[in-house]
């Protein structure tokens, strides 16, 4: 509270935000030296239009593990937004904007559907989601079938005043994706660091029982953030069908990797109870550009991406569980004590 | 048979016969011996991998990385098949592949203590980028026609013989779960961590061995699925590991670990590889796959989930009931004895 | 001695960090004896069992097992050398049946295990159906199955950790009647009990284990129930009364009004429970652990189902209602267990203090107010002189003491009009003690009621104005004035009421 500007500036370089902040600036200097087109501005802002949906999901099932759980199946969800969108408007003649509204919300039922029998039967989050995954995965096919249009074809012709949603350019360089993306962090950082309701995600991730004995809702809680990451992945969904100009069903289906990858590398405890907003937002742009920079400038396929993604989470985790092992811990400490020494 | 078949396996028994029996009402082909042979024929791999998987849902893990594990073994093997390698050396690489990505889940979750979705959702991605790099997202074709035909040989009338030996195989690893010292661990480890640590029973080693297990029926299974398909794509297994976690939840495997078996596991394989076929005859189309296979997991997880609350519930509430003295047992208690 | 030694265990020690709980323990236990080990909670009892178990490792001592000193401290070893524990609560494996669950880890068929295993049970007279689940079974029964996984792999002592804390009159009937054949074939037995009857009816030979150390051991002959009563508590009891005693304006029952009342209040764990709590009075809840006190506190705070009764706070029925609701009408709750209900670890000492005050206006209508929360902190830090380096500091890297302050000034900030207490000082070291009796002492001058629930017939001694007793989930005395004493608490707590002291 009454930290001097130079303490909190202290403390922040030694956050973990920072490491990522090094990280993103390291990927800056190989990518651009590997290849100047990299720096392009106009290039490197348009490259990130194919992973904002990834970022934007990504902010909001840092909520769900915080709480302790996982969320698995809001890749299928940005499908099924899609693909709701598409039908409702081209074969039963919605309006562009309530189609998409009324997306978002079949999306928040499928969330509070997963979330209910995740805080309120007791299930292991990741098999709820899984087949959760499935489920809405199947129900994006099942509503494809209905257009008039053959599923692999997807639904296009949408109106220019929906796709200047994704296309639009603030400056002539900066996508408007990206802004979505920005105002988003910003919500789901206050949502999460200054809210009572974020207050309370965080005491049921850390001790579920502690917060219920403080009179906390802890089952409304859990099942509430997993109805926020699956609008957040609905309106990922909206913003990916109209920067495509397509509505497919499967959409968002190969996301998850690179999710729970982001949610993790920025610093969310996979065991819950800490977790932070920026850390993802930042985690997941570190990401994204090493899906760009690598096939740019390293000529590395674009199949081969998930290599890179998966190992990135390995050591990660490897990293983080190493450093609380009593075995490790022990190592580091004598190696501490035997510098003091020295 | 009685006590090898416990009630779990004989719901989901039940309930592939019932399904099998609605199919049959609804569309009276569909109940020909070929059809219902061709079921039990085209469950193979999906049986191999599912009793991986039940390994690991067994000791209280996950393994989500058997799809990428069955790919990219499919695909080293049939790159040297195709090449014209010894056989016996192509599968005794591929079952080295699956045993190594085993041991490295293994050594992840039980020894270094990372959450078993976590580390093995990288596993996954890692290999299957793997697939791309070995291949160059190139399709594995030519596969040698003996080859093939090893998936469609048959032994009785239409009863293939991969399905043969797959069930004895399934009967034999039943067994020696049940019946050997070390068999009976997993199940220990799963249902009751803190008991089998006051039996003495190490932990940290069978949970590797059920990931290594795991991994190694997972690259066989590898194997039989290129010689059923005879190609190999970029993408192929993907998916698998979620329907193999749905078929040990259908055999009656709780997620929770320590309940189950792998005939139960094999009944669910059975039930997950028949629905598509199931759904042709039931004039649906495969497009209700994913949807039907979604509300069955959900549900049974749901249902199983709540019975376990609430006989942990009774049992909780039994023992407190068991401390209170009612009236007339405070007085026996207390008094006469003194 | 006709005797032969199964066990020597040799001036054990063993300290966690800087909490010493053995002290220089000796023991001895010889074919065909039952030892029972009699002892408060905390005095160290499990904590040596897991010694002899090779789950610890001691510090310092020996063990003998028939003569030979035991070296290697693995739990298969301690197996293998012929010791077996029935834990407190049976750790079978719920989806096995009872014959997989006793045969698990043996090298030999099947079959011939389970020749060897009926021939046992035959052999020590028991009826159990092999095939059912474990899950199924009653606690006693599950207890059978523990034993019975002892004796299968030819255990010589085997340990019993509070074997009738969960069983019925006629289950106690029953083990007392297997313990005695065990006996007779030559088995060793530890039995570890709370409750005094049993050494009388069972043991051979007793041993009363106290602050780590055994102060009392013998043949049970040569004791008598008072004498017991008196070995458990600490020599110095009589002085240490009477301190802060004094200063305690004495409470005017007249004219005062009940804050709190329970009416024959039931629910699981505890059965008819009927109490008071009076304006600016601490109630003292006296007994053994597993008597009820916690089941009985969570229960009117929310956590479990009301069974029967009514609960009224100033009047008003809270019965059965949720925590939230119990909260907002002016009850909180000090957990037993700090670390399981109580704390949030590594959330920082603002998070916890403000945790419970969540629900209310002055926290922030939707954004957290930080500034009432840093007030809110630093009010309960300074009141109880909490030690922390800063509001930031995780609540997880505080000591004992001052972690137990900053879960009271949770359950305060709600500004109850009756707050239980459950073992307020379990685990935290003697100043860190006297501070949270001081805090106790300014919440009663302030008019504040309070349901002290302990095991620690001390604590109970130095803060209430009254106390009750309550023994296997039932009220059985209420004392005050100069009736609250360690002999008649202690005894009450074990069972023993004054009626039937004077009948026997």
């Amino acid at each position: 509270m009454n930290k001097s500007f130079l303490q909190k500036l202290k403390e922040f370089l030694k956050s973990w935000e920072m490491v990522l902040i090094c990280i993103l600036l390291a990927e800056f200097v190989v990518f651009g030296a590997a290849n100047s087109k990299f720096l392009r501005p106009a290039l490197l802002f348009n490259s990130m239009n194919d992973f904002m949906s990834i970022c934007i999901i990504s902010l909001f099932v840092t909520f769900v593990m915080i709480t302790g759980g996982i969320d698995i199946q809001a890749g299928s969800i940005v499908g099924l937004t899609s693909i709701i969108i598409g039908v409702t408007w081209q074969d039963f003649g919605l309006n562009i904007w309530v189609a998409a509204l009324l997306a978002v919300i079949v999306a928040a039922l499928c969330g509070a559907l997963s979330g209910f029998f995740v805080a309120y039967c007791g299930v292991q989050a990741m098999v709820v989601t899984l087949g959760g995954s499935f489920l809405y995965a199947g129900i994006a096919l099942l509503v494809s079938n209905m257009a008039s249009t053959a599923s692999y074809q997807g639904i296009s012709g949408f109106p220019d005043y929906f796709k200047i949603l994704s296309k639009y350019k603030f400056f002539g360089v900066i996508p408007s994706q990206l802004i979505i993306f920005l105002i988003l962090t910003v919500l789901a950082y206050i949502l999460l660091h200054r809210t009572k309701y974020g207050r309370r995600i965080f005491l049921v991730g850390v001790n579920q029982k502690a917060a219920e004995y403080s009179g906390i809702n802890s089952r409304l809680v859990i099942m509430s953030t997993y109805v926020l990451s699956a609008m957040s992945a609905s309106v990922a969904g909206v913003v990916l069908t109209a920067y495509l100009g397509t509505a497919k069903s499967d959409l968002g289906s190969n996301f998850t990797l690179n999710i729970i990858t982001a949610v993790v590398l920025g610093g969310t405890l996979s065991t819950g109870g800490k977790g932070n907003v920026v850390g993802t937002a930042l985690a997941s742009v570190v990401i994204g550009l090493l899906r760009f920079g690598l096939p740019l400038c390293f000529g590395v396929g674009t199949q081969y991406l998930d290599i890179p993604v998966g190992v990135l989470l390995l050591v990660v985790v490897v990293a983080r569980s190493m450093g609380s092992h009593p075995t490790t811990a022990n190592l580091i400490r004598k190696w501490k004590e035997r510098g003091r020494e020295a | 048979m009685k006590k090898l078949l416990k009630s779990r396996e004989i719901s989901s028994f039940l309930f592939l016969v019932a399904l099998f029996l609605i199919v049959g009402i609804i569309n009276p082909n569909f109940l020909t011996s070929s059809n219902i042979v061709a079921c039990f024929n085209d469950s193979v791999v999906y049986i191999i991998v599912s009793v991986g998987m039940a390994f690991a849902i067994f000791i209280g893990e996950i393994d989500v990385s058997v799809g990428a594990n069955l790919g990219f073994t499919a695909t080293v093997v049939s790159c040297m098949l195709r090449d014209g390698q010894n056989w016996l050396l192509a599968f005794a690489v591929g079952i080295i592949i699956g045993a190594l990505m085993g041991l490295f889940n293994g050594w992840g979750v039980a020894i270094m203590g990372v959450p078993s979705l976590i580390f093995t959702l990288g596993t996954n991605g890692v290999m299957r980028g793997m697939m791309y790099v070995y291949t160059g997202g190139a399709w594995v074709e030519n596969l040698p026609a003996e080859f093939k035909k090893l998936y469609t040989n048959t032994l009785v009338g239409s009863i293939s013989v991969n399905l043969t030996l797959t069930v004895l195989a399934v009967i034999a690893i039943h067994l020696l779960l049940k019946k050997t010292k070390r068999g009976r661990y997993f199940i220990a480890v799963g249902d009751n961590p803190a008991g089998a640590a006051m039996v003495g029973i190490p932990a940290t080693q069978t949970k590797v061995a059920a990931y290594v297990i795991c991994g190694v029926l997972a690259a066989i299974s590898g194997i039989v699925f290129s010689s059923r398909i005879g190609f190999v794509t970029a993408t192929s297994g993907s998916g698998y590991e979620m329907k193999a976690v749905a078929a040990c939840v259908l055999g009656g495997i709780s997620l929770s670990g320590g309940v189950g078996s792998v005939i139960g596991a094999s009944i669910g394989a059975v039930i997950m590889a028949s629905i598509s076929r199931l759904l042709v005859f039931m004039e649906l189309g495969s497009t209700y796959d994913n949807t039907i296979t979604g509300i069955l997991l959900i549900t049974i997880v749901v249902a199983d989930s709540l019975m376990q609350r609430n006989t942990a519930e009774k049992n909780r509430r039994q023992r407190l009931a068991a401390r209170t003295l009612s009236g007339d047992k405070a007085k026996i208690g207390g008094g006469d004895h003194e | 001695m006709p005797e032969k030694a199964l066990l020597n265990i040799k001036n054990i020690y063993k300290s966690f960090g800087m909490n010493a709980v053995l002290k220089g323990i000796s023991l001895d236990l010889n074919e065909g004896e039952v030892l029972a080990l009699i002892g408060g909670n905390g005095a160290g009892k499990s904590t040596l069992m897991k010694i002899i178990m090779g789950i610890y490792q001691h510090d310092k001592g020996e063990i003998f097992v028939r003569g030979e000193k035991v070296t290697s401290n693995k739990t298969s070893a301690a197996l293998a050398s012929g010791i077996y524990m029935v834990p407190q609560e049976p750790m079978l494996f719920p989806n096995m049946t009872v014959e997989e669950n006793i045969v698990i880890g043996f090298e030999k068929k099947g079959s011939e295990l389970h020749k060897e295993l009926t021939e046992l049970m035959t052999a020590v007279g028991w009826k159990l159906d092999l095939s059912r689940k474990a899950g199924s079974l009653s606690i006693a029964e599950q207890q059978m199955v523990e034993i019975l996984r002892g004796l299968l792999r030819h255990a010589q002592i085997l340990i019993l950790d509070e074997p009738t804390s969960a069983l019925t009159f006629d289950e106690v009937e029953s083990l007392f009647r297997s313990v005695n054949e065990l006996r007779a074939k030559g088995i060793g037995i530890i039995y570890i009990t709370h409750r005094l009857t049993e050494v009388f009816e069972i043991a051979t030979h007793v041993a009363i284990m106290r602050d780590g150390k055994i102060p009392v051991r013998g043949l049970v002959t040569e004791f008598t129930r008072e004498m017991l009563v008196k070995g458990l508590l600490p020599p110095d009891a009589q002085e240490k009364e009477d301190t802060l005693k004094e200063q305690m304006k004495a409470i005017d029952y007249e004219h005062s009004r009940p804050v709190f009342e329970l009416q024959k209040f039931s629910g699981y764990g505890f059965t008819d429970i009927s109490l008071k709590v009076y304006q600016g009075e601490i109630l003292g809840l006296a007994g053994v652990v597993g008597a009820g006190r916690t089941e009985l506190a969570t229960t009117v705070f929310g956590r479990d189902k009301v069974l029967g009764g009514k609960a009224y706070l100033e009047g008003r029925d809270i019965t059965g209602l949720s925590t939230r609701q119990v909260i907002a009408a002016g009850l909180n709750y000090v957990p037993e267990d700090r670390h399981y209900h109580g704390l949030f670890k590594i959330s920082d000492i603002a998070a916890n203090t403000s945790s419970a005050m969540l629900g209310e206006k002055t926290m922030g209508r939707f954004l957290l107010n930080r500034k009432e929360e840093y007030r809110l902190t630093q009010k309960y830090v300074d009141d109880f002189r909490t030690k922390i380096t800063g509001q930031a500091q995780l609540a997880g890297s505080l000591s004992g003491g001052n972690q137990q302050k900053v879960v009271i000034g949770r359950s305060l900030s709600t500004s109850p009009k009756l707050v239980i207490l459950d073992e307020p000082t379990r685990g935290i070291d003697a100043a860190a003690r006297g501070d949270v009796y001081s805090i106790i002492h300014e919440l009663r001058n302030r008019g504040l009621s309070i349901l002290l629930i302990s095991s620690d017939m001390e604590e109970i001694i130095e803060l209430s104005d009254r106390v009750m007793t309550v023994c296997q989930g039932r009220i059985n005395g209420e004392f005050t004035g100069e009736d609250i004493n360690q002999d008649k608490l202690m005894a009450a707590s074990f069972g023993i009421t004054e009626k039937k002291e004077a009948g026997a």
